[in-house]
Formats: structure tokens, sequence, C-alpha cells
């Protein structure tokens, strides 16, 4: 006989956060700050992002040497073929009014590691990446990565030899960022399917580099700003 | 040691002369502090393993929209120069929410984690600047939880 289903456990209680949530927003529609509608399209849309795209992006331009020219030079064309639209994707359908998916694919090499940080805010190239982990947005990562850019990745569990030189980019209104990392050894004759697979989303931020196996991202200390800068 | 962004000096300086550092506690918001069930415990408790409470994409999208619109949301680093005052009146910049989050989570929500500590900090953002004020929130509050613990 076959075993009964069983249902995936669930959270069987409403926590004081839920309704918080739930509150601030159904205040801010009422109050006029945005529409219910444009709420629900931008949820939606939101919902479908993921670093799933970022990775395809990366095993693609491995296995095919045009391909990873291209998405060296041009970040936003090369997301087409892993079927990211910057300029038309849904929710706007209509281009932006600015610049800012001037999307930048920057390249690994033997002797150049290098790693995303947005040092005002949490700036991430969310279409293409999903959402941002919680330690990209504090002002521990922030602050520090860019003053001791080898320090902080030690601290990830990356040591870099001495001859590796470090190179941080800072996200911005104009420009997001992913990593193309060098391809690990062992990987010889892998599908893209299976390189995609390692190519987490540390790798893609740059505080990891990927290994045939490691499918999934390291948990990671979340700590405050020891010296906090004071506005 | 590599130079700080001038952008993040200038920013800063904005930041400075719109005397972000006032606040003072939201009662209504110690009272979720104290007594609301964090994600993760809920976790532990009934076995569930997703990461992330199903409200946080939610709340990503408030804070976007607060932002002011689909294309605003990726522009958050936009310049001073670049800012239209007139259609910001209804606006919550998002460089100035991050920052605002930043101060009010070392202020008073260190101890608990994300998201919830976003959400606490987009909550008192908005009643410190007058979108809708503590008693609202705790009255829609009250109506929301009656509603969703009436099944």
């Amino acid at each position: 006989m076959a075993e009964k289903h069983k249902p995936a456990p669930m959270v069987e209680e409403v926590s004081e956060f839920e309704v918080l949530e739930i509150a601030v927003r159904e205040l801010a529609i009422e109050k006029g700050l945005f529409t219910a509608e444009d709420h629900q399209r931008w949820t939606e849309y939101m919902h479908t992002l993921g670093p799933l795209p970022a990775a395809r992006l990366v095993a693609k331009a491995w296995l095919d040497p045009e391909f990873k020219k291209l998405a060296v030079e041009d970040g936003v064309k090369a997301s087409l073929e892993v079927g990211i639209d910057w300029v038309n994707s849904m929710p706007t359908h209509f281009g932006t009014p600015s610049d800012y998916c001037n999307l930048r694919v920057l390249e690994d090499t033997p002797k150049l590691k290098h790693v995303v940080v947005c040092t005002l805010c949490s700036c991430y190239p969310r279409p293409i990446l999903g959402q941002s982990p919680e330690w990209y947005r504090t002002p521990n990562y922030r602050r520090r990565l860019v003053r001791w850019p080898r320090q902080v990745l030690a601290e990830f569990g990356l040591q870099l030899p001495d001859d590796v030189e470090v190179r941080v980019e800072d996200s911005n209104q104009k420009s997001r960022f992913i990593v193309l990392p060098v391809r690990p050894e062992g990987t010889e004759g892998w599908s893209e399917d299976q390189l995609a697979e390692i190519v987490t989303r540390d790798c893609l931020i740059g505080v990891a580099t990927p290994k045939p196996g490691k499918t999934a991202n390291d948990p990671r200390p979340v700590r405050p700003a020891v010296n906090p800068y004071h506005h | 040691m590599a130079e700080i962004n001038p952008k993040y000096l200038e920013l800063d300086k904005e930041m400075r002369e719109r005397n972000l550092d006032e606040s003072t506690p939201v009662s209504l918001l110690e009272d979720v502090k104290q007594k609301g069930r964090v994600w993760d415990d809920l976790c532990e408790e009934y076995g569930v393993d997703n990461p992330d409470p199903p409200w946080r994409i939610t709340l990503e999208a408030t804070c976007d929209m607060l932002a002011g619109g689909y294309w605003e949301t990726f522009n958050v680093c936009k310049p001073k120069e670049e800012r239209n005052p007139e259609e910001e009146e209804k606006k919550l910049d998002a460089v100035e929410r991050r920052w605002e989050e930043d101060k009010l989570v070392e202020k008073y929500y260190e101890q608990i984690p994300f998201p919830e500590r976003q959400l606490l900090a987009l909550a008192h953002t908005l009643i410190r600047r007058g979108l809708f004020d503590e008693e609202e929130l705790a009255r829609r509050m009250e109506e929301v939880d009656q509603r969703l613990n009436s099944a």
C-alpha cells in the first residue's frame, strides 16, 4: 500500500510581525502612497526573481567563449539569453526612464578577484539575482568591505593569495554587477545544468568561489558594526 | 586602505542636515518587539524550513512602492541633483529609508532578526514621518489580527 501523503509542515499561528506587515501595507494604500494593484503586480514580479538566471549566465559563459565575450561586453544583452530582459521585463513593459539597466559582468581571472557591494544602501541586481541576503544589507559588510576587502573575504572563508588582486565594485544608480568567477578544476565535461548548480548566489556576489559538489551558500554570521559610522 | 566613496560622504552630510538621528521609541513597536514571535522561532516550533517568512517579499514590495514606483526602485542611489522635490512629497526615498533603517536597527531593534527588524524600522519611519500615527496603526493591527484569526 502506498504511503499516505503527508502534508508539508506549516506555521499554524499568526505572528505579531505578520499582522504588522499587513497593517502597514493597508494603511499605506489607504493613505494613497501607492495602489493595491501596483503593489500586487510588483509582488508577483518579485516572486519570480531568484539567482538561477545569473548562475546560468555564468555556466553558459564557461562553456561558450563567444557568449563570455558578450557577457563581459554587454551584460544586458547577454541576460536575454537566460530569460532576463532588463529593459522590458515585467512589470514596466516600456523600459525605464533611466540607465539603471547597466548590468556589468565582472570577469575574474586566476590573478583578479571581484566582489560586489553597495556602500550607500543595498543596491543589488535583483532582476537576475533575486533578493539580497541579510549580510549584504548590513553596515558591517558595506563599510568594511571597501576598506579591508581581503580581510573581509577571509572572514567569509575565502583566503586569497597575496598575488591575487581584489577589486571591489560599488553598486550605484547607474550600474549593477555580478561576478563571473573562474571555472573550477574538476568540472571538465560538465553540462550547463551541472555547472549552474555550483554557481551559488555568494559566488555571484564574489564572496565565494565555485567548487564541485558545493551547491548551497554557507550560513553567514551577521554582526553589528563595531565602530558605527556616526551620521 | 581604500578611500570612502565621495557619494557616501555627500549623502551623509545631507542626512545629518535632515536630523535623521532624532527618533524616540514607539511603544506599539516596542510591544511587538517584546511579544512578537520571530520567524526563526516559529520555524523551529512547527518544523518548517523556509528561511524567509511568507511576508518578506510583500514587505520588500511595500518598501519599493514607497520609493515611488517601478522604475524608481532601480534608482535608489539617485544623486540629489537628479531628484524632483515636487514629485517626492509622497515618496520615501529608498536611500533615506535604508539609512534610517540602519540607525533605527542600531538604536532599537538590533536584537531582532531580519526581516522582522526591517519591518519594525519601516513602521517606525512611517510613524516618525507622520504618514500615519501610532494609534491608527494599533487600531489597524487589531482589525487585521481579528480578521486573520477569525477562521
